[in-house]
């Protein structure tokens, strides 16, 4: 019994990692620029889909990729901000008008990917998504260990980034107060925009790790924007560390409720967590008690 | 001799006055359009004696139900502001109710549909009061939620046949007059959500709602019970949308989680009310007859549905950038609206 406790318990963690890389752009984008970006979950598709052809056309590692699947999500990113939102910062409704926006380029996203690739399900296989690592009862999945370690990594890259270079500090600072901000000479504009990169690199990245993790295909995205939008209101819209957080606390809820329970109610954790915050602690769990502008 | 003049007198005064300048707005005010309109739809249906008509009549039901579920919609996302993502949510339990009532005891939907849209509401009040707590992106993120949270119920509920859903009983009728009780039945329903969508937009109620888009806080501070206020608004929009639900469930005669309860039912609402204008009465019919006959344009020449679905985002993101204000509002802006369709 103690041991199934433990092994449901790493491979939540496991996974929480992942989960926590998607919310962590997502947070990013949210705090500096107050852009729910709906759009996010279908950038994690298509960096799962630059992952998955390089793995079957040139047979690319999947982790390997996840560089190039950064680059290129990147540029989407910065090419999507420049043409969509860099004008409606100005605009009076500027919240509701964003959300609609990254409604509407997610849309658009998802039928192109369906257009081009068609909405069969699709995964990458390498060597170690089918092995494992046995210690004593305990298994663990290579590929989950993997994918929860390397994203470990790049959120603590991400971290340090933030906190030490100056440019983190500049990202730092506009997503605190924007105006000051700029009156300290920080050019808000090009923090945005490769700020905006930036976060759609992160969920390129995760979405080379989610190609082999889960079969993906690009309607799925939309029961992925729920999952990741209930980790970022559960940790507190913009913040950070609350992302993390949430995004390992309720990955191991789940992962508990789907051995118990069946994995069709483990998605719905996400859900019902999203509910119960809402009514319970509205701010999320690092949030400040505030109104949103 | 100075006339005593109570504050009754003052009052019915100022009654009269306000009277005598509604009635002059109301003689400039088309009001034949909406009626002649309604006429044109009655009378439709005659195309079908010499047959042949099916398609025209389809393509006619289906705008009527996306014009009454836009309509709807705006209540809550034109008037109040708070855009719901998941309201196809209530499209589906309308169908649900009243498909499983036809499926167990065999009456019709077009009698069902008041008591599927009253469930419909019902359900549209109780998550109002949760999720109606946040504003901005926070509901609109719960409004996805509740979406996923419908699909996965409904998916597994069995009773309701799970995600294969159900097949529904036909009407006896001839295949050529098949159609018509359930075109009648749509075309009351979004006579109907019209007019009330006119009625509240003229009401103290829609008042309020108007503050409230424009700023929650000095609403409240003026006296306004938002929360009530939202709360029943979501619950009204609700009960449109699932009557609508309730017919349509019957008319395409099988209910299924993946026809109600997809993004793009609900993409369509929201883009159909951007497009026409988002606050008017007459914006969501004018966007949902325009992304109809784009839609069905698109199928022809395009064929596949993920085209669909990106010409549907792609129309979005355009709209959103150069008309936010809709075709009805545009227009209105520049002073150039048509007597016919200003329907405020």
């Amino acid at each position: 019994m103690l041991a199934s406790t433990l092994q449901v318990l790493i491979l939540g963690l496991a996974l929480g990692g992942v989960y926590a890389l998607m919310a962590s752009g997502l947070t990013l984008i949210f705090g500096v620029m107050r852009i729910v970006n709906l759009a996010h979950p279908i950038m994690i598709i298509a960096g799962a889909f630059v992952a998955y052809w390089l793995f079957r056309l040139y047979g690319l590692d999947p982790i390997l990729a996840m560089p190039i699947a950064a680059s290129v999500l990147f540029v989407i990113g910065v090419v999507l901000y420049k043409l969509v939102f860099e004008k409606e910062a100005a605009s009076a409704k500027y919240s509701e008008m964003t959300v609609l926006l990254t409604f509407a380029v997610a849309l658009c996203a998802d039928g192109l990917l369906g257009a081009l690739f068609s909405n069969t399900q699709r995964v990458t296989t390498p060597a170690y998504a089918t092995d494992a690592f046995i210690f004593g009862t305990v298994f663990i999945p290579k590929g989950q260990a993997y994918a929860g370690a390397i994203s470990l990594l790049v959120i603590g890259a991400l971290l340090a980034f933030l906190n030490f270079s100056r440019f983190g500090t500049a990202i730092r600072a506009t997503t605190q107060n924007r105006a000051a901000a700029q009156l300290m000479g920080v050019n808000v504009g090009r923090v945005s925009l490769i700020t905006f990169g930036i976060g759609i690199a992160l969920a390129g990245a995760a979405g080379a790790l989610v190609s082999f993790l889960f079969s993906f295909f690009p309607a799925k995205h939309w029961e992925w924007i729920a999952i990741l939008m209930s980790l970022v209101v559960l940790g507190g819209m913009g913040k950070l560390m609350g992302a993390i957080l949430s995004a390992f606390l309720l990955s191991v809820i789940a992962a508990f409720v789907g051995t118990y329970f069946g994995s069709t109610w483990s998605t719905m954790t996400f859900f019902l967590a999203l509910f119960v915050i809402l009514l319970v602690r509205p701010q999320g769990l690092l949030g400040d008690r505030q109104e949103e502008a | 001799m100075a006339t005593e003049l109570g504050v009754s007198d003052v009052l019915q005064a100022r009654k009269d006055y306000n009277a005598t300048l509604a009635s002059a707005g109301r003689r400039e005010r088309a009001t034949w359009f909406p009626l002649a309109l309604l006429t044109l739809l009655v009378l439709l249906p005659a195309l079908q004696i010499t047959g042949g008509h099916n398609y025209t009549l389809h393509l006619v039901l289906y705008a009527m139900m996306y014009a009454a579920m836009a309509s709807s919609w705006n209540i809550l996302g034109g008037y109040t502001g708070y855009i719901s993502l998941g309201h196809n949510v209530f499209f589906c339990i309308g169908g649900y109710v009243s498909g499983m009532i036809l499926a167990y005891f065999g009456i019709t939907s077009l009698i069902t549909a008041p008591l599927a849209g009253l469930t419909a509401a019902v359900v549209g009040f109780a998550v109002g009061l949760i999720t109606l707590k946040m504003r901005g992106p926070t509901f609109i993120i719960s409004s996805i939620a509740l979406l996923m949270v419908a699909r996965i119920l409904f998916d597994h509920w069995q009773f309701v046949g799970g995600s294969n859903g159900v097949t529904l009983p036909q009407m006896d009728i001839p295949a050529q007059w098949a159609k018509l009780p359930y075109y009648y039945g749509m075309m009351v329903v979004c006579a109907l959500t019209v007019w009330a969508s006119y009625r509240i937009k003229h009401s103290k109620f829609g008042l309020g709602l108007r503050a409230i888009s424009q700023d929650e806080v000095k609403a409240e501070s003026a006296g306004i019970d938002t929360r009530f206020y939202k709360v029943l608004a979501f619950a009204i929009s609700a009960f449109f949308v699932g009557m609508a639900g309730a017919i349509w469930g019957e008319y395409i005669t099988y209910l299924r989680p993946n026809i109600f309860l997809i993004i793009l039912v609900a993409a369509n609402m929201v883009l159909m009310c951007i497009l026409g204008g988002k606050g008017t009465v007459a914006g969501p019919i004018v966007g949902a007859v325009v992304l109809i006959a784009f839609n069905e344009l698109s199928v022809t020449f395009f064929g596949a549905s993920e085209i669909n679905l990106l010409i549907t985002g792609l129309v979005m993101v355009l709209a959103l950038k150069f008309f936010p204000a809709g075709i009805v509002g545009t227009l209105a802006r520049k002073r150039r609206l048509p007597r016919v369709l200003d329907w405020d």
